[in-house]
């Protein structure tokens, strides 16, 4: 096994030519530093920079600026087949007119290895994505997910430096999505390769990511733990594009309190740049509230229920809270639990489940 | 409906009763085919076997041992083989340079434009060019070179032409099959370290093999099937099949013996066809999955190659441009080679002495170009989205005229309609026909492959609302197979404007063409109103696509499945 390098990229940036708008900036002084046998998911919605991100770490793609090191070596003006690196397409881009064997141990071939030790590394690889027995099939005689085996399978079997993959899990059916994700991860820590992953869905990347680095238009949000993200989100964008949202508008009063919703909330954290009379935004997510029926008192406020939707294992309101329109989320506690539509309820939040940013646009 | 009900509508006058539109369709198509495709064909066959009222395959023996005739063959199919290996090489280095290149557009237009001429000339345009250049008093090997007595004839030069008109068909091919090719592909084999040449061999190359192969049967098979190239430039050197059945009709009027030699023919021609259809047919690789072709493709090809391989297609379209431009300036001077000063004569000659067979073709291709275009896209609608007994045989008895060689049709027409039940030899009907049944299948082609692309359910949607199978053709399925039918027309025009192989055979004092009249010129050596002749037809047909072109565009339903070009649907000279 290769000795897991670190991955630096360092103001990357790429432009294209736009039919209407002229130049537009692809990625814009993109820096990021990820570590040996880290697993670094790139997030954003379409069109922000992340899949080019990618494409010039893989050398796809030439950067305007910046430079790309793979364990400290400069690797910005190397071709992509000189990088050492293994990439794994949407659409997984296997060879149509090979086997699935052949498909595997093309990359071994043109590192011109022996018949018998690339025999040997592709049943091995081969064995451990649980494709052994498809050796002679060809890609279209497969299903999906076994098409997303052998594009895993052919990437790691050289042995890269670094692994790429480009929102991998979008062709496949949610259940399998689910099952894939997972065992991408469990490789991945198993044969501890530095590994770039870029999706749009957040789920995914909170579920596979040691870090997340947030893109949107071309630059790189926040960088951190998917707790870091969901917890501590750098701007509104984040906090809303990681989990849901509630917005709530206030003013930041004295001893670091914002009234909304009927109560003070004591923040345990002041935004910086915020100072007291500032407008800032609270961010409360739908889990955070506790509902109940009963009197209100004790520092609940009236909420009316205004529509339902029943999930199965949980259940979504939108409630109407003094004037706010609050989306809020409860675990299904059985059939007499659920509130009914035009019923008052009992509404709770905590100072632990706010989050208040500075307001981006007073 | 009940059981009764269903068994009751699987009879023939059941079903007549249940839908008498499309059954009186299918019979008024039957009828045609069987009239201007079985018939001349059995005929053919009838004349070639049938010997003083019995089967006799002595026609046939005399010429499989006549050692001339032999060599005929043999070096039609040396032709062919040639033509359809240098074609294709050709037409892949044009396909891959405009597809993997990434020149800019104003660069891959001019090429395409270029490359494109040859398909909407008569056919035999690049030899009259190649004389011009090469010939006794070529501008090149007399005027330039000073060489006396050099022969342009032969079968060096014949090739040359042939290859010249025809790669632009592999380039047809080709370039879309590429262009289809998912980039990631070519990405991955170098992302797995494969330097760019590897990945060429490796993959890109392999992955193109089912359409060179395809391109290879299209260009071997036209080759084979040309006649007025090696009637010009093979000369007495070089006898090629089609040319000799030709002599053998015009010159000695042996009808068995030119149906004969036509037929001999059809054994390589059927061969090819048979081959496309079943071989290349099944091996194309179909895009495993759907999404996510769209990134740019990395730069496949290094700075040097890429200039190298833009600067050898440059030179090719450069010639053929200048083999154009000379037929041009051949037109506009008293005599090439001899006297350049300016006149206008040979315009003046072909629109006195040469108007009856301009005005002839055209009256021929304003009638052959709307049915052609019709035909195509009923029959292409009935068989692809109407379930009738024998459609599948109706499909491949309507491609028969459009798979054999010109020389084989003319000369079947030719037997077929010179005798009672049905003397139609010398009429303008007969020719309409003829490219109406052997171009029309174009039509007949594109409409199924875009009625493919259609989901069934916007028509059974359209049924589901309300309306009656009419108003759906009308309003749905009509609109979005509009493209066809123009290309159809497109298709059938060009042939009709520029086809001789078949109707060389089928003009009289009465009816003649400009292809005749442009082939009779050169045999006298006229060959300023020759080029006069082709300068107007490649006029003509350029003005006329690209009015077709503009219609199709202001026509065109948003959203409708794109035809990738109107001579994408390419049929034989």
């Amino acid at each position: 096994m290769m000795q897991a390098v670190g991955l630096r990229i360092d103001g990357l940036s790429k432009r294209f030519a736009h039919g209407v708008k002229g130049e537009v900036y692809a990625a814009r002084d993109v820096s990021l530093d990820v570590q040996p046998g880290e697993f670094l998911t790139l997030l954003g919605p379409s069109g922000c920079g992340k899949t080019t991100t990618l494409r010039m770490i893989a050398g796809f793609e030439r950067p305007d600026a910046g430079r790309i090191f793979f364990g400290g070596r400069d690797v910005t003006d190397l071709a992509a087949n000189d990088r050492g690196i293994g990439f794994v397409f949407q659409n997984y881009a296997l060879f149509p007119h090979l086997s699935i064997f052949e498909n595997i141990a093309y990359g071994l071939r043109v590192r011109g290895q022996d018949g018998d030790s690339i025999i040997r590394a592709v049943s091995e690889v081969m064995a451990l994505v649980g494709l052994s027995g498809y050796e002679q099939q060809f890609p279209a005689q497969l299903s999906g997910g076994e098409q997303q085996r052998v594009a895993l399978a052919r990437a790691i079997v050289i042995r890269p430096r670094v692994l790429l993959f480009d929102e991998p899990l979008s062709n496949l059916d949610a259940k399998l999505r689910v099952q894939m994700r997972a065992e991408i991860r469990a490789l991945q820590r198993r044969l501890a390769i530095t590994t770039v992953y870029v999706t749009h869905d957040q789920e995914e990347a909170m579920a596979v990511s040691d870090r997340i680095a947030l893109m949107n238009r071309g630059t790189i949000v926040q960088v951190g733990t998917a707790q870091d993200l969901y917890h501590r989100p750098a701007s509104a964008f984040v906090a809303q594009f990681v989990g849901r949202v509630n917005m709530v508008a206030g003013h930041l009063e004295q001893s670091a309190s914002v009234s909304a919703l009927g109560r003070h909330f004591v923040l345990h954290e002041i935004p910086p740049g915020v100072a007291s009379g500032d407008p800032v935004r609270l961010v409360l997510r739908p889990e955070g509230f506790a509902l109940s029926r009963g009197p209100i008192a004790n520092g609940a406020v009236a909420a009316k229920v205004l529509s339902r939707t029943f999930l199965g294992e949980k259940i979504e309101y939108e409630l109407d809270c003094l004037g706010e329109r609050l989306q809020s989320v409860r675990y299904n506690a059985g059939a007499g639990a659920l509130f009914e539509e035009g019923e008052t309820i009992a509404l709770r939040c905590t100072d632990e489940t706010v989050i208040a940013l500075k307001e981006e646009n007073p | 409906m009940t059981t009764v009900d269903a068994r009751a509508v699987t009879g023939v006058a059941a079903r007549v009763r249940r839908d008498p539109a499309l059954a009186a369709a299918v019979a008024t198509l039957w009828l045609l085919l069987a009239l201007f495709v079985v018939y001349p064909l059995a005929m053919l066959l009838a004349r070639i076997f049938w010997d003083h009222g019995e089967l006799s395959v002595a026609g046939l023996a005399s010429v499989l041992t006549d050692r001339h005739q032999i060599r005929a063959f043999a070096n039609s199919l040396l032709l062919a083989l040639f033509v359809g290996v240098f074609g294709t090489l050709l037409g892949f280095l044009f396909a891959f340079t405009a597809a993997r290149c990434r020149l800019p557009r104003a660069i891959v237009s001019t090429i395409d434009a270029s490359v494109l001429l040859p398909l909407v000339s008569p056919p035999f345009t690049t030899a009259i060019g190649l004389i011009f250049s090469f010939g006794p008093r070529g501008l090149i090997t007399y005027g330039l070179l000073g060489i006396k007595g050099f022969t342009v004839y032969g079968m060096g030069s014949t090739m040359l032409a042939e290859t010249l008109t025809y790669f632009p068909i592999a380039y047809l091919t080709l370039r879309p099959m590429l262009a289809a090719i998912d980039p990631n592909i070519e990405g991955m084999a170098l992302s797995l370290g494969a330097s760019r040449r590897r990945v060429f061999r490796t993959v890109t190359l392999p992955l193109c093999i089912p359409g060179l192969a395809n391109a290879f049967l299209l260009l071997f098979a036209a080759s084979l099937a040309d006649f007025a190239t090696p009637l010009i430039l093979g000369g007495n050197q070089f006898p090629v099949l089609p040319t000799q059945a030709y002599l053998q009709i015009t010159g000695l009027f042996d009808f068995r013996g030119g149906a004969v030699l036509s037929f001999v023919l059809l054994v390589p021609a059927l061969a090819v066809f048979l081959l496309q259809r079943q071989w290349v047919g099944r091996r194309f690789y179909v895009t495993i999955t759907g999404k996510g072709a769209g990134q740019t493709p990395f730069d496949s090809v290094a700075p040097g190659v890429r200039w190298l391989l833009l600067a050898a297609c440059i030179a090719v379209a450069s010639l053929i441009v200048y083999l154009y431009a000379l037929l041009l300036y051949a037109s506009l001077v008293v005599a090439l080679g001899a006297n350049h000063a300016f006149t206008l004569q040979h315009y003046r000659v072909i629109f006195t002495e040469g108007l009856k067979p301009i005005h002839d073709t055209l009256i021929i291709a304003a009638l052959a170009t709307p049915l052609g275009g019709l035909y195509g896209v009923l029959l292409g609608y009935l068989v692809a989205r109407k379930l009738f007994p024998g459609r599948r045989s109706m499909e491949a008895v309507s491609m028969i005229n459009y798979a054999l060689p010109g020389t084989i049709v003319g000369i079947a027409y030719l037997i077929a309609f010179n005798d009672p039940p049905f003397v139609l030899t010398g009429t303008a009907l007969l020719i309409v026909a003829c490219y109406v049944f052997r171009y029309g299948p174009t039509g007949i082609r594109t409409t199924i492959a875009l009625l493919q692309q259609i989901d069934r359910s916007l028509e059974e949607a359209s049924l589901g609302l309300g309306a009656r199978s009419g108003t759906t053709f009308r309003r749905v399925t009509l609109p979005l197979i509009l493209p066809a039918f123009f290309a159809g027309l497109g298709v059938v025009f060009i042939r009709s404007m520029t086809a001789i192989s078949a109707t060389i055979f089928l003009v009289s004092i009465g009816w003649t063409l400009i292809t005749v009249k442009i082939l009779e010129n050169i045999t006298e050596l006229a060959l300023g109103p020759a080029a006069a002749f082709s300068v107007l037809v490649v006029v003509i047909v350029f003005v006329v696509i690209a009015g077709i072109g503009r219609a199709l565009r202001l026509l065109r339903a948003q959203g409708a499945p794109p035809v990738t070009s109107m001579l994408g649907g390419w049929s034989r000279p």
